[in-house]
């Protein structure tokens, strides 16, 4: 009718459909719809997985590993929770296993700054709220500087950070999602805050140190 | 705007979601209240990470085999430490894998040692008749009289 190609037709009506009918396409042996399905989410995917690991390809791994583990475990999906926390709960336990995996918690990090990221810290240090949005998005330091941060928490603590700050998650939803218990939950984010406003409040001590040096 | 409301809004100022009545005044709290000003620089810290929706900025050019080096060294050793923590079912198939290969490797090395082998005393121990032994060795070879009864019949 609008002069499009039954192909590009065929596409459209393929997006339109919600995931539950692409997962019952998939588990009746039309395995290609899983690709339409984990298009959809592969942005949401491994940005979440970014927020784990600084280094890209780590997280592309990790995000390919998630999207197998789903293939492989579609026939457990059950329609009653949403596909993207069902996947979101593979991801998450993949990460937690990595990063449990690395257990590198550098417990120090002050004066082992390069000096772009002793440049950023100056930076939050004097710079108006306004600027510091504007310039955080430009300069890569800043989200070095910031998985160095994180990185100083235990994998527990950061599971429970990322999944409330980032994903906004309620204390009963990262209960479920990582089948902990909601006061477990409560006292890993009491934790971790404690633990990062330290650290945190450390480093712009020392950059406002090394400001007033220079 | 109070400071328990301003501090609930770092996240929006921060991934520009607020709408721009309520930037004015989450911006104007900040300049009054040092406290929260303090409170969003710390925020600032881990925001980049926590907070952005975008990708993060491309990483500073560095040489391909520098950048590979970093990647491999950065990388956690699978293997380093296995304890009853860390320990995962994936962990073990690969642990019982490269045992096996060892266990095979070792013993395929120990049959090739006891294995016989064509010393000198074998070579010295060759038939006289250079025919006769090349004869012997070449199982296609047309059967050769042996002894003198053979030549009878």
């Amino acid at each position: 009718m609008f002069g499009l190609s039954a192909r590009r037709r065929a596409r459209w009506s393929l997006t339109d459909k919600p995931d539950e009918e692409l997962i019952r396409e998939v588990l009746g042996g039309q395995t290609d719809s899983f690709s339409e399905l984990a298009g959809r989410h592969r942005q949401r995917v491994e940005r979440l997985c970014r927020r784990f690991f600084s280094d890209e390809e780590m997280a592309r791994d990790i995000a390919q590993e998630s999207f197998i583990r789903a293939f492989t475990a579609l026939a457990t999906y059950r329609a009653e929770m949403p596909f993207g926390g069902w996947l979101r709960a593979i991801v998450v336990n993949l990460c937690y296993d990595e990063l449990r995996r690395r257990r590198r918690r550098p417990e120090e990090l002050v004066g082992d700054f390069s000096a772009p990221e002793v440049q950023w810290m100056q930076l939050v240090n004097g710079a108006t709220p306004e600027q510091l949005v504007g310039e955080a998005e430009e300069r890569r330091e800043s989200y070095d500087l910031a998985h160095r941060l994180l990185d100083t928490l235990k994998p527990e603590d950061r599971m429970v950070m990322v999944l409330k700050e980032s994903e906004e998650l309620s204390v009963s939803e990262i209960a479920e999602t990582l089948g902990w218990s909601e006061a477990k939950v409560k006292i890993r984010a009491f934790r971790a805050r404690q633990a990062l406003r330290k650290q945190a409040e450390r480093m712009l001590a020392a950059s406002g140190r090394t400001r007033n040096q220079s | 705007m109070n400071c328990f409301e301003a501090r609930q809004e770092f996240a929006a100022l921060w991934r520009n979601t607020a709408s721009g009545e309520r930037r004015a005044e989450i911006l104007a709290h900040l300049k009054s209240c040092a406290k929260c000003d303090h409170a969003f620089r710390v925020f600032a810290l881990t925001a980049p990470v926590l907070h952005s929706e975008s990708e993060p900025p491309a990483a500073a050019r560095v040489s391909a085999p520098a950048r590979r080096e970093f990647s491999l060294s950065d990388r956690p050793r699978r293997f380093a430490s296995v304890s009853r923590e860390t320990a995962s079912p994936r962990r073990w198939v690969a642990m019982a894998a490269a045992a096996a290969i060892f266990v095979i490797a070792g013993s395929a090395a120990f049959y090739s040692v006891d294995a016989p082998r064509e010393t000198l005393s074998d070579e010295l121990s060759m038939p006289e008749s250079n025919d006769n032994y090349q004869a012997a060795a070449d199982p296609l070879a047309p059967e050769m009289p042996m002894t003198e009864s053979d030549l009878a019949s």
